[in-house]
């Protein structure tokens, strides 16, 4: 029905205005109070229509107050005046019935404004669910890019439960997740406390309607053996309790799951109904929940994968190493007894005995061979290779190819020719490695290269910019600066095109059809690379089928500083758990120097605190996140909360200054500490 | 006659090497685990050792350093005979104090040439 609220003069609205209204079934009430009580009255009876008369006492100071309630902002407010009369505040109304009344055009006036009234009320109820959807949405899209932000499970879920507080202000959500097959964690959010018997039944209807889920689908879990509890109040001061009736709150259930993958139930209460809105906008927080979870999920398990592959790498690893051992030691007689043969002081033997047992030594040479090319690669591959790296002139190990392969060579009157440029600058290496390298390029091209060949050797300096580098497979740097190029150029049955990227792959060996006579695992070149690459150089080849082939090996020239990095890069292999890089390199300033000036962007890459000692003086580096602040006491506070972290040592001072660069450690300051013994001051 | 001490637990190796030894005018005599191996060293006054690395009861590497690191016995050559290439420095260096060492499987000749550095 119909409610008009009437602002009259007593008489006149009882007399004559509310027996029309009740007449044409308006439900009608009148006030005469001072406004205070009026306004009391309106909230109450919420009428859809004001009469109120121009003579009424206050009628505009009465009129704005009214309005100024945003509730009362659709109520029609029809204005009584008197014929004679004119009014200042016709703005503020939306009808007006002049005196005296006529019934007719009294009641086709009210149902008009009813008619405005009715509309104005759909409009707005509209719009509120628009801007409440609006913000739903908002808040929906905001979670989505937090969802995909995290591959952390817990927080997945506390995301979840922020975004339905948000959108659907819950008094109570509950959340039950299983953790592995036989725990689960039971997550309880209220705004104020919960009684304690609530707990254990919002606990045990999780536990239900979790095991319901399951039933009803094909997932099988395991028991729950042990529930973890984790409780949050927003309200916790407050001294409301929500008791065990709470549990009657109107309530929205959901499985939180993705196709076959089940993660767990979350349960809301409310104590005002939800309405449909609600429940697509909780549906569809649930559903979004649940792909980033099976990513953590499918995250968690590729970690696990993979933690277990790299124990199975240092397993086979340590195998090999291990059998390479083992094999050495029965090799070692069965090479003696036919030494002993082969000397005649086991007796005499014929030509045909000598020539076959000079064969089986021959094959446990080759086989010892293998052996060790197994153990390097093994050591290789475990980081536990040592490079006794010096400052060394390579052109005497180039030199000695000729004679290492004198014999070899001759077998197939394979012709070696060097070609060394003349003081050839010093390099930064392990001599033993670096005639590892040469050997097992040089043995590889006389494998390859059929009778009469030739094999030239040759080693130069090079610039970077002389390099095509289209050739290079998978470059390990690059390369920059002044480099030696060493070259091994034969005559052979060269490389087919698309056998050149796996040439350096472990164990393969080119298959070469018809010319095969050379055979061997295939192990010296993958070794050979590896041995270039901790060198910091790189290795390549040009080859035609036919034609030839060109191994090219460039090895940078002395450069301290790389060098360095190359040294530390390893240290940090080796110390995967350690974020302190210290360096004892007080005895050579200029490298500390050069370091402070160029690397120490590039260190940080390596690590977040950098220790030099220097005269006594231990400083830290330290690369913490961009402070923001400008001041300088907020400086220090986060400097002093960084030092704490790197050592308890108290420092008697620091910083030089905060500096930063965008060179990929962006969003990163340099904070130098100097840690000066109270002695040296 | 000079007189070279073998250690080394595979029979094998030992047989052959002083075989081999033998031959070239060497007296040899054997031990085939570590223990033995120290006390044949102290009791029976050789002329060099050739010790091998990885053996039951004292490895090596120990007999090495309780000979190199007692007045009595410093002065007798000791080669070591390795599986692991890799430890030159820890054979060669302070840690054991070996003179010579050599790796599995060996030529008879570099052992030779070796053993005539020091008796030659």
């Amino acid at each position: 029905m119909t409610k008009i609220f009437l602002l009259l003069n007593q008489d006149e609205s009882e007399n004559t205005l509310k027996p029309i209204l009740e007449k044409n079934s308006f439900e009608t009430m009148c006030s005469v109070d001072e406004i205070d009580d009026i306004l009391v009255q309106i909230h109450n009876f919420m009428p859809d229509i004001i009469l109120i008369d121009n003579d009424f006492n206050n009628c505009e100071y009465v009129i704005r107050q009214i309005k100024s309630n945003t509730k009362n902002q659709n109520i029609q407010f029809i204005l009584l005046l008197n014929n004679d009369k004119k009014t200042g505040f016709m703005n503020l109304v939306d009808g007006l019935i002049v005196k005296p009344i006529s019934e007719d055009i009294l009641i086709s006036t009210l149902n008009s404004h009813l008619k405005i009234k009715k509309s104005l009320d759909r409009l707005y109820e509209n719009n509120k669910e628009l801007s409440r959807s609006l913000y739903q949405l908002n808040v929906l899209y905001n979670t989505s890019s937090q969802f995909a932000g995290t591959l952390n499970t817990s927080k997945l879920y506390d995301i979840m439960i922020e975004a339905m507080e948000k959108t659907l202000s819950f008094d109570i959500s509950s959340v039950l997740v299983y953790t592995s097959s036989k725990n689960a964690i039971f997550k309880l959010n209220t705004i104020h406390t919960p009684a304690q018997n609530l707990i254990d039944a919002l606990k045990i209807r999780s536990i239900l309607n979790y095991k319901n889920v399951i039933e009803n689908s094909s997932i099988q879990i395991g028991e729950f053996s042990d529930i973890e509890v984790i409780q949050k109040v927003k309200q916790a001061r407050s001294n409301k309790i929500y008791g065990i009736e709470s549990i009657n709150f109107d309530s929205l259930f959901a499985p939180i799951k993705v196709g076959e993958d089940f993660f767990g139930v979350v349960e809301l209460f409310r104590s005002t109904p939800f309405c449909s809105e609600d429940v697509t906008c909780f549906q569809a927080i649930t559903h979004q929940v649940a792909l980033p979870l099976r990513s953590a999920k499918l995250y968690e398990e590729i970690s696990i994968t993979n933690k277990k592959l790299e124990k199975l790498e240092k397993l086979k690893s340590e195998f090999v190493s291990i059998v390479s051992h083992e094999l050495r030691t029965p090799l070692t007689p069965i090479n003696n007894s036919l030494e002993i043969v082969l000397s005649g002081q086991a007796g005499v033997i014929s030509k045909d005995a000598q020539n076959f047992i000079l064969m089986a030594k021959r094959n446990i040479q080759r086989l010892s061979g293998i052996i060790e090319d197994l153990l390097d690669l093994s050591r290789i591959q475990a980081g536990k290779l040592d490079f006794k790296y010096k400052i060394v002139d390579i052109a005497p190990s180039v030199e000695l190819l000729q004679k290492t392969f004198l014999q070899v060579a001759s077998e197939k009157n394979i012709k070696i020719n060097l070609d060394i440029e003349e003081k050839l600058p010093e390099i930064y290496a392990d001599t033993r490695r670096i005639e590892q390298i040469l050997t097992n390029l040089v043995s590889n091209s006389i494998k390859f290269t059929p009778q009469d060949g030739t094999i030239k050797v040759s080693a130069h300096t090079v610039d970077a910019d002389e390099i095509n580098f289209s050739d290079l497979i998978m470059p390990y740097i690059k390369p920059n600066g002044k480099y030696i190029k060493i070259t091994v150029e034969d005559t052979g049955i060269g490389i087919k095109k698309e056998d050149i990227p796996k040439i350096f792959d472990k164990f393969s060996q080119i298959e070469s059809s018809l010319n095969r006579n050379a055979c061997g695992v295939g192990l010296g070149l993958t070794i050979t690379k590896q041995l270039v690459d901790s060198h910091l150089g790189a290795i390549w080849v040009e080859s035609e089928e036919a034609q030839g082939s060109k191994f090219n090996v460039i090895l940078p020239l002395v450069d301290k500083i790389k060098m360095f990095e190359m040294d530390l890069s390893r240290i940090l292999i080796n110390n995967e758990d350690t974020g302190i890089i210290r360096l004892e390199a007080n005895k050579d300033l200029n490298l500390i120097n050069s370091l402070k000036e160029n690397k120490l962007l590039n260190l940080s890459r390596l690590s977040k605190e950098i220790e030099i000692e220097e005269d006594g003086k231990i400083i830290y580096y330290t690369f913490i996140p961009k402070i923001t602040s400008s001041s300088f006491e907020a400086l220090i506070s986060t400097i002093k909360e960084y030092c704490s972290k790197i050592k308890k040592n108290e420092y008697d001072i620091i910083l030089s200054k905060a500096h930063s660069k965008n060179d990929g450690v962006d969003a990163c300051d340099i904070i130098k500490i100097l840690n000066i013994s109270k002695e040296n001051i | 006659m000079k007189k070279i001490l073998i250690v080394d637990d595979e029979k094998d190796i030992v047989e052959t090497l002083s075989f081999m030894l033998k031959a070239k005018g060497f007296d040899c005599i054997c031990a085939y685990d570590g223990e033995s191996g120290l006390n044949l060293a102290k009791s029976s006054n050789p002329d060099l050792v050739i010790l091998d690395v990885m053996m039951p009861k004292i490895n090596g590497y120990k007999i090495c350093r309780l000979l190199k690191f007692d007045n009595k016995y410093k002065n007798i050559p000791i080669i070591m005979i390795t599986a692991r290439s890799q430890d030159e420095d820890k054979i060669i260096g302070e840690e054991t104090g070996a003179d010579e060492y050599i790796t599995k499987p060996f030529e008879f000749s570099d052992v030779l040439e070796k053993i005539q550095k020091y008796l030659g």
